[in-house]
């Protein structure tokens, strides 16, 4: 079901999820980000990792959709956001499997 | 009798009255999950979701196949009734003997009566549950079987992983860093920048399952001894991409290989300690190259969470099997080890011969040398029944003294990040502590200080409990 929210009025198309690790982490702007689709279906979940313009609701521009935010605990953050996708990128980032945690570790170390 | 899959098991557990079949159209997204929770916490029977909403009849999710002990018994060919010892006594058993599995042809494996390859792989063709209000997406593989070699050896590994549908040919999921899975990827795969053969394999026997939570030693077959365990060899079959062997009596089975190169989110999810703590992070991503399954796939579930459930009780039987092993070979005088489904691995009860502080110092030294999943360790004398925590707690009340029966732990690199009590900080870097509690007799007491237990067989003559056993009737007693 689409919900209408307050942003002058304008219906705001599909519906995203992304997660941060803390709500403050989330700023409005330019991004990359991991997001999932949350129209309803057999494909529900689905990811996408896209460059977009997030804003918090109020400021929403036209013809955007309406991004949910989770924390790393899964609880929903109170205030919606809108996300204007630009560009859809390959699923996945250049990294290597625990390299954040061997770097954690070898910082902590050195 | 050996199972060879689901199914037969299946009908094993309906016969006993421990399946629940549900017919009534349920949807994947939650609804599924939130019943299998809710029947866990309930002491509720295997389910067994026949009408999954957006999806086509014959696809189905089971929950909780071996998720009580009396399922466990089941699967081993016990008496449903069988006592916990009785059923850790036959798995430890049955670990004496392996038995090579046996290779069939692809014509003749079940798992094969459905391919997509290439183009064709649709993970979203499966009814994969989002299990919890909040997770990070859907995941196919919470009770499954995760199949990786060791290009050098040959040593293939089984192993229990969470993975996450990502995309309809991606996945994600979150080895730890210090799983066996791990090790093999960061030994042979990520020196050379190669992709890593990785099998999801999705509701086979039940035996195997438990097996693949089963902490053994590097280098040992997991299918030998399901093979042991059943009696007869597993069947294996060949992937049809990657070169890896696989249970041929598998629901499905996802092949892929995980990149050295990518990485892609993963959770966070209800995961197995009870709580959804720190699992958000920067997941493996698996490239699936093809996909395989019988007709009418059944997608083994389990809705994690809060003890007991089949992860708290498969863990609490091979962990305690295996590290009576490995506290054995250390020449620790150990009589028994219980891992309480309730204290989700993070609490071991360790009984030993001779007590004191040198032996429960040994035991920490033993649960802290390597890779560390436990952290709170109670020690108790042998005539406390290990397995009866009223004893066990009785005992740690008592007898554990609280200035000189303490002992702690701490490390780097090598905790279990998904203990909930861990800080943001310390789970970044692996950073943990783990303690011991000597709730046994100081061995250097003599006999005649050491307080005899006032219980019925410990503090009356034999001939006076003799008496009131053969009496009891007559005292209008049951």
């Amino acid at each position: 079901m689409r919900r209408l929210y307050c942003c002058g009025g304008y219906d705001m198309g599909k519906e995203w999820q992304t997660f941060v690790r803390k709500f403050e982490d989330m700023k409005e702007g330019e991004v990359k980000l991991f997001i999932k689709d949350l129209t309803p279906g057999p494909r529900k979940y689905d990811t996408k990792f896209v460059k977009a313009l997030v804003k918090k609701s109020k400021q929403a521009p036209p013809d955007s959709d309406l991004l949910l935010i989770r924390s790393e605990s899964g609880d929903m953050a109170p205030e919606t956001w809108s996300i204007k996708i630009q560009e859809e990128l390959p699923p996945w980032v250049p990294g290597r499997p625990w390299e954040d945690l061997f770097k954690a570790i070898e910082k902590d170390q050195a | 009798m050996a199972f060879k899959d689901h199914r037969d098991f299946f009908e094993v557990l309906e016969r006993e009255g421990e399946l629940a079949r549900i017919t009534q159209e349920v949807d994947w997204d939650l609804e599924v999950g939130a019943i299998g929770r809710r029947t866990y916490e309930m002491e509720g029977p295997c389910l067994l979701f026949e009408n999954i909403k957006d999806y086509p009849k014959g696809f189905r999710i089971s929950n909780g196949t071996t998720g009580t002990w009396s399922r466990v018994a089941l699967s081993m060919g016990l008496p449903r009734k069988a006592p916990v010892r009785e059923i850790y006594q036959a798995y430890e058993k049955g670990l004496e003997k392996k038995i090579p599995p046996r290779i069939i042809k692809k014509e003749n494996a079940p798992c094969k009566e459905n391919v997509m390859i290439g183009d064709q792989i649709d993970l979203y063709r499966f009814p994969s549950p989002m299990i919890h209000e909040g997770d990070g997406g859907r995941y196919i593989g919470t009770w499954d079987l995760v199949v990786t070699k060791d290009p050098e050896t040959g040593w293939t590994n089984w192993g229990m992983y969470r993975f996450m549908v990502h995309t309809k040919d991606w996945l994600t999921g979150w080895p730890q860093s210090t799983s066996q899975l791990a090790f093999t990827f960061n030994e042979r795969y990520r020196p050379k920048n190669q992709p890593m053969p990785v099998a999801l394999v999705i509701g086979t026997d039940p035996i195997s399952h438990i097996l693949a939570t089963a902490p053994l030693r590097l280098q040992e077959s997991e299918a030998e001894y399901s093979g042991g365990l059943r009696g007869e060899p597993i069947e294996l079959v060949p992937c049809e991409t990657i070169d890896l062997l696989v249970p041929a009596h598998a629901e499905i089975v996802i092949e892929g290989e995980l990149m050295p190169d990518k990485i892609a989110p993963d959770g966070p999810f209800g995961e197995y300690p009870g709580y959804r703590s720190g699992t958000m992070c920067q997941g493996v991503a698996v490239k699936v190259k093809a996909v395989t399954y019988r007709s009418n796939p059944i997608l083994t579930m389990i809705a994690l969470g809060t003890p007991p459930d089949d992860s708290s009780i498969a863990a609490s039987l091979t962990a305690a099997v295996s590290m009576k092993r490995g506290l054995l070979n250390r020449k620790i005088p150990v009589t028994d080890v219980y891992v309480p489904p309730e204290g989700v691995t993070h609490l071991i009860i360790v009984g030993v011969k001779k007590g004191g502080t040198e032996t429960a110092r040994r035991v920490l030294d033993y649960f802290t040398a390597r890779r560390i999943m436990t952290n709170k360790h109670i020690v108790v004398d042998e005539d406390v029944d290990v397995f009866n925590m009223a004893e066990v707690l009785h005992a740690f009340a008592t007898k554990c003294h609280p200035g000189r029966g303490i002992a702690y732990e701490w490390y780097e690199g090598r905790s279990n990040s998904l203990t909930p009590f861990y800080s943001p900080a310390e789970r970044d870097r692996l950073k943990g502590v783990s303690v011991v509690f000597d709730s046994t007799w100081p061995p250097e007491w003599p006999a005649e200080i050491i307080p005899i237990k006032a219980s019925f067989k410990t503090i009356y003559s034999k001939e006076v409990q003799e008496k009131v056993i053969k009496n009891w009737g007559k005292y209008g007693l049951k």
